[in-house]
């Protein structure tokens, strides 16, 4: 709880800098992986991500120390290069996209693993600091590193939100930005920078092999709330300096573990949760429509079965008959009869059930939807009228009243269905 | 010449032996376009690495392969989840499935320190170079020879006896999956059965070049040789030359710059992929002029 | 316009299917004779594809059921042959004509067996009917799209099936390779085999199929090419698409869930 307190009252200054690093770092990758996941090209993210580590060792080697100038460079200048031999590939070889990107992200890899052990083996003292490359200490980040760092963060975010237009269009359409003259090569060129620098800087706080979560996980998340770019641009970064901070704690706290895993979890469990819980897109709200409409569907289905009778002459209908008319759906029926009356829709006398006016309005309508519907599918589309009914019993749900009259006006009020049953109006008569 | 070193020829042969298990699986990964799942996969096993490890006390144990296959499976799985049910896109849920995975097992390896004796170098990449000293004494004491070479061998046994047996299916799957489909072979299980068999090499070789190097050799093989032939035989068959080849070549430039031998291989296989790539490449050729490739002829 | 036939060789019983929950086909509810070489018709996007996709099983029916020989799908297999489109795969596949042809003949051998020597000799002739015996040991990246076009149907030939079907096989096929086939393909009828093809060129359509299905998002013809082929029905199938059923489709697309599913 101290360290709770401790850490979250930023006393430390050198904490306190550290998350700003995070915020930053977390803003600008999240902004950078975004619009590379709208491009449908996230894993590009984890080549960079892999390929920037044989740089930061030659950095290292060049520097003789963990100097960060050096070590920005050397990640940037290996990261530059592996962007631009997977571009040549894909031109120039009929290797697949993902092909080369496994592959470019390996070879750097595994070249940024020989070095690792040269340097090792060199017995430099600083090497320590070199392993946290690979999984990331966000603690051990210091104030001057923090400088390029964070001055880096700062610089993507002006770029990227200076030139939202022109990345959108990259995104979105790039072959109709070059028909009304951008010149898309060079906005693609400024991407990629803007990219291999976001991961340049993240790796110290979240580690090469686990860079790649920061770029893909916050938007890939954030998609699921939002349709518009602004927002999910917002909320994107949100996700990231959340979870960055929340690594970063884990860290601080317990001084044995990197960062990027805790990081990677943060951030994976509000995917997850988005994945599940999103409004519209997410996969419980899904099953909650579902039953949502099941159960509408069921409640209409007993105001056409009321109306039916009364069509025969019945005014009312007893609970067992109604229960008879759905089999299997007791319990169904049973809810929304429960419902139905609540609305005042229904008018319960002991065990006999009739419908309210309000009731036959609502049923007039459903059993109007029902028959238009059959109609149109019979005269537009060729459909004969013994197999109208099935599709028309589950568009009388959500047919909505612009489309009703839509179809009164082109069947042109008829009265009667394809099974010579009159199509109810509100006025008339039963 | 050097002189013959029975160390070097050990450590040679099961470096070759990982390499074309690897390779002859990754050609058909690739084909299927699917080198990102199988890096997906090689980081996925982690967790299971390290829960078989906790729960057997030891690596060599049965559990730690059960728990990588598990893993791998699982892994493959989430994948597909994510793409269908959650409808998010393919690359997007490669990244989120593996990232989450091995971020779980660095956490455990953590969490786990003192009961496991797994480090995260030895996970990145592995130490071929101690082979020849662990090796495998039967319960009366008997020495029967460097473990990871026996692995080793059993691996390649169950890939070749995998691949022979299903070559026709898997290529079938790999090139028009729909057809397959149709003529009623079980896509999904064959597939299935080649993520297994990706997450069961990956485990069987991570001690000895590390779980994240694997992927290089399941890929950059393959995708070196089918830069050099449009036939499917001779694609494994360079492939496995190939193998052969970096593991030599690997070792000696390791053995001379004294780093990881591992590390290595992967290097010299991207400096032959990369020149490969150049020699093999649509551009018109400088040297010899623009070649135009002729039309395919018509009746 | 639509002919119903007593014994079907195929028969669709209202048939939706969806994509990302938005109807492209509607209560397709149809049945065709055995023993005919049938074309598909209707404008881009108007479910042709679809439609052949789901009798193949490879999209799941939204509702609706279908009959093939009077039986499900599964249990016929060996009995249809299928001729997906080319953009359907990658041709840079390291593969061999033969090598291709022979995928044909993988659904009768079944799991674990080689293709032997009847099964090349078959290959073989199946390649001769598509003019294409001498590109037997020709890797597939090297054929233009007409060439790769004929060794799909070829391998669809391997299949030796009672009923074929076919998307778009005459996508870039030059004109006398396409009455070469069409001509081969009737043979097959003759000899009671059913042929249905997805086919983009109403012209060369009047001339090749005996029987039409025409589509546009709903069916709205099927039956002999003598009845079906009329101005009108013409009209209905090509002259756009039905208004009000693209905003009952867009609606569907928002709400939440597919209605639908059954």
């Amino acid at each position: 709880m101290n360290d709770f307190v401790y850490f979250f009252t930023f006393q430390d200054p050198s904490i306190a800098f550290v998350v700003l690093g995070i915020t930053l770092l977390g803003i600008g990758a999240a902004y950078v992986g975004t619009f590379s996941f709208l491009d449908k090209k996230a894993l590009i993210g984890d080549a960079i991500s892999h390929a920037v580590l044989p740089g930061i060792c030659l950095g290292f080697i060049l520097a003789g120390q963990k100097d960060p100038a050096y070590i920005v460079t050397g990640a940037f200048v290996s990261g530059a290069l592996a962007t631009f031999l997977t571009s040549w590939l894909r031109t120039n070889t009929k290797l697949s996209e993902d092909t080369i990107i496994a592959a470019m992200l390996s070879v750097f890899f595994g070249f940024g693993i020989v070095l690792l052990t040269v340097i090792q083996k060199t017995g430099n003292p600083e090497m320590a600091g070199l392993n946290q490359f690979i999984f990331g200490n966000a603690i051990a980040i210091l104030e001057e590193d923090l400088l390029i760092y964070g001055g880096l963060a700062v610089l993507i975010i002006i770029c990227l939100s200076l030139f939202q237009k022109e990345f959108s269009l990259l995104v979105f359409n790039p072959d109709y930005g070059k028909a009304i003259g951008y010149p898309m090569g060079t906005i693609r060129l400024v991407f990629n920078v803007l990219m291999i620098l976001s991961v340049v800087i993240g790796i110290q706080a979240i580690g090469v092999v686990l860079m790649a979560a920061l770029l893909i996980t916050p938007g890939a998340a954030a998609r699921f709330w939002t349709d518009k770019l602004g927002p999910l641009l917002i909320l994107a970064a949100l996700f990231a300096v959340i979870s960055g901070i929340i690594g970063t704690y884990i860290s601080f706290v317990f001084p044995q573990m990197p960062t990027g895993p805790w990081v990677v979890v943060c951030l994976s469990t509000v995917a997850l949760i988005s994945f599940l819980f999103a409004p519209k897109k997410g996969v419980v709200f899904k099953m909650v429509a579902r039953n949502r409409y099941l159960r509408k569907s069921h409640r209409e289905h007993i105001l056409k079965t009321l109306y039916k009778a009364l069509e025969e002459g019945k005014e009312s209908l007893t609970i067992e008959e109604i229960y008879e008319a759905f089999p299997y759906q007791t319990q169904e029926s049973i809810n929304s009869i429960k419902s139905l009356y609540e609305d005042q829709l229904i008018i319960k006398n002991q065990n006999v059930i009739s419908l309210s006016i309000k009731g036959k309005s609502a049923a007039k309508r459903v059993v109007r939807l029902h028959r238009l519907w059959e109609l149109y599918l019979n005269e537009y589309m060729n459909i004969a009228p013994d197999h109208v009914h099935d599709s028309a019993e589950k568009l009388e749900h959500i047919l909505t009243p612009e489309l009703e009259d839509l179809l009164e006006n082109r069947l042109n009020f008829p009265k009667l269905d394809p099974h010579q049953e009159t199509i109810p109006r509100d006025h008339d008569e039963l | 010449m050097m002189s013959f070193d029975p160390n070097a020829f050990l450590i040679i042969s099961t470096a070759s032996l990982i390499a074309i298990s690897c390779g002859l699986l990754g050609v058909f990964m690739m084909l299927r376009k699917m080198s990102m799942t199988g890096d997906a996969i090689s980081h996925a096993v982690l967790p299971g690495i390290v829960i078989g490890f906790f729960i057997s006390g030891s690596q060599r144990g049965l559990e730690v392969i059960i728990g990588a296959g598990i893993l791998g499976i699982l892994a493959t799985l989430m994948i597909d989840w994510f793409r269908k049910k959650a409808k998010v896109q393919l690359d997007a849920s490669i990244g989120i499935t593996f990232t989450l995975l091995f971020a779980i097992g660095i956490i455990l390896i953590n969490v786990l320190a003192y009961k496991v004796d797994l480090d995260q170098e030895c996970v990145l990449y592995g130490e071929i170079a101690y082979l020849p000293i662990d090796l495998w004494i039967t319960g009366s004491g008997m020495n029967l020879g460097p473990r990871i070479t026996w692995l080793a061998v059993l691996n390649l046994i169950l890939v070749l006896g995998f691949i022979v047996s299903l070559f026709k299916e898997l290529s079938l799957t790999s090139f028009d999956e729909g057809f397959s489909l149709v003529i009623g072979l079980p896509a999904g299980a064959i597939n299935l059965a080649l993520m297994s068999m990706v997450s069961y090499t990956t485990v069987s070789s991570f001690e000895a070049v590390g779980a994240i190097l694997v992927v290089a050799l399941l890929v950059v093989p393959p995708a070196t040789a089918f830069l050099w032939t449009k036939k499917l035989i001779p694609l494994i068959k360079i492939t496995a030359g190939l193998g052969v080849i970096i593991s030599i070549i690997g070792y000696y430039f390791a053995y001379w710059l004294d780093s990881s031998i591992a590390g290595m291989m992967v290097s010299v296989s991207g400096v032959i992929f990369l020149a490969s790539a150049i020699l093999k490449s649509k551009k018109p050729n400088f040297k010899f002029g623009t070649k135009i490739a002729d039309k395919p002829f018509s009746i | 316009m639509i002919t119903q036939v007593a014994n079907p060789i195929l028969e669709i019983h209202d048939l939706t299917v969806s994509y990302d929950q938005s109807p492209v086909l509607w209560n397709v509810d149809l049945s065709l004779p055995p023993g005919q070489l049938i074309g598909v018709l209707g404008p881009n996007g108007a479910g042709k594809s679809t439609l052949i996709k789901s009798v193949m099983g490879l999209v799941p029916p939204t509702s609706g059921h279908i009959l093939i020989f009077g039986k499900e799908l599964n249990s016929v297999r060996s009995k249809i042959s299928y001729v997906p489109q080319r953009e359907s795969v990658d041709w840079n596949f390291p593969a061999s004509v033969l090598d291709v042809v022979l995928m044909g003949t993988y659904g009768k051998l079944g799991l674990f067996k080689r293709p032997g020597k009847k099964e090349k000799e078959l290959s073989m002739e199946c390649l001769e009917k598509v003019g294409m015996q001498a590109f037997f040991n020709r890797q597939i990246s090297e054929l233009s799209g007409g060439q790769q076009q004929r060794v799909f149907i070829a391998r669809a030939l391997a299949q030796e099936a009672d009923l074929y079907l076919m998307d778009e096989p005459f996508a870039g096929v030059d004109m006398a390779t396409e009455t070469a086939i069409f001509q081969l393909l009737k043979e097959m009828t003759q000899e009671g085999k059913t042929i249905v093809v997805v086919h983009h060129d109403i012209h060369s359509a009047m001339n090749y199929f005996d029987w039409l299905i025409m589509l546009n998002l709903h069916l709205v013809a099927s039956g002999p090419k003598n009845e079906v082929a009329t101005e009108e029905l013409l009209r209905k199938t090509y002259g756009g698409k039905l208004n009000l059923l693209s905003k009952v489709s867009e609606l569907i697309r928002q709400t939440d869930f597919n209605p639908l599913k059954s």
